[in-house]
């Protein structure tokens, strides 16, 4: 004759056996999501971090001068100063704790005689392998000056461009 | 037959909430990556930065007497299509209203970047 007793118990284990199988499915279907939307949440955080950096450089120092840094920078071609001013407001040098953020900048111009899009390097922290993962932030930037060369000196707007990445 | 046996009650009560607790928790886990993602993604595709740059430095240039410095506009334009894929265009004009003596500055600044449309109009007071 079959045993009729702990059927509770036995109801209980097969509840919880199922349970702990979907819970598992659950868990296991969480990592696999979970690579894409990091690098997403990371994007954003290094855009905004560049981009804030960037509006500082635009900022002129004090009332009493017009020019902002950036400005500076890009009439000077100055990319040792851009490279001081750029890795101090992201943290990667000066006081406190360091970030591990490696960029490459640039500004685009349009050349005033040929119509054609130029870009002329400022500074890099390293140069590009393609392997990198990098955000790009831009900034409009009036200046006069000479672009190219051979042009006259007029208010020109070009547009800074920074790629950012993370070691 | 035999009697259902209904020891250890509590235990079994326990088991089942631990049980469900854990699978609730579960499930927030679950969700919270994923709004996470679609958070930080609309964050990203949100041009905000690039539409206040633009508004920006178009009213820094616009200067006094508010007219378009032909150069400078076809910079803007033709550069923010090359390098960052959105059309722009803008009007800088300036009202004098006699009955008052007063001048007003007004601009309309259009943005498209195939994902967000922006128009502006300002006018100084």
């Amino acid at each position: 004759m079959v045993n009729s007793g702990g059927q509770l118990y036995t109801i209980e284990g097969v509840a919880a056996g199922l349970i702990i199988l979907v819970t598992a499915y659950l868990v296991l279907n969480t990592t696999t999501v979970y690579t894409a939307g990091d690098s997403h949440i990371s994007d954003m955080q290094l855009e905004i971090l560049g981009s804030d950096a960037l509006k500082m450089m635009d900022t002129p120092l004090n009332s009493s001068v017009t020019e902002s840094p950036l400005q500076q920078i890009v009439r000077n071609d100055d990319g040792f100063l851009f490279r001081e001013m750029f890795m101090r407001y992201t943290n990667v040098s000066g006081f406190g704790p360091k970030h591990d953020i490696q960029f490459s900048a640039s500004y685009t111009y349009e050349s005033a005689t040929d119509a054609s899009i130029n870009s002329v390097p400022l500074n890099a922290s390293r140069n590009l392998t393609g392997g990198e993962h990098a955000v790009r932030v831009t900034k409009w930037v009036i200046v006069n000056k000479k672009l190219p060369s051979s042009a006259p000196s007029e208010d020109r707007a070009v547009l800074v461009e920074v790629l950012l990445w993370r070691d | 037959m035999a009697r259902l046996n209904d020891d250890a009650q509590w235990i079994v009560l326990m088991g089942f909430l631990v049980s469900f607790s854990l699978f609730f928790l579960a499930l927030i886990i679950n969700q919270s990556t994923i709004v996470g993602q679609s958070t930080s993604e609309s964050v990203i595709e949100f041009p905000k930065s690039d539409v206040r740059d633009i508004s920006h430095v178009i009213k820094e240039h616009a200067g006094n007497n508010g007219e378009i410095d032909d150069r400078v506009y076809h910079d803007i334009i033709n550069l923010s299509i090359k390098r960052k894929g959105a059309v722009v265009n803008y009007t800088l004009n300036t009202l004098h209203y006699q009955p008052f003596d007063y001048t007003h500055n007004y601009s309309l600044i259009h943005y498209n970047n195939g994902v967000t449309i922006y128009n502006e109009n300002w006018t100084s007071q």
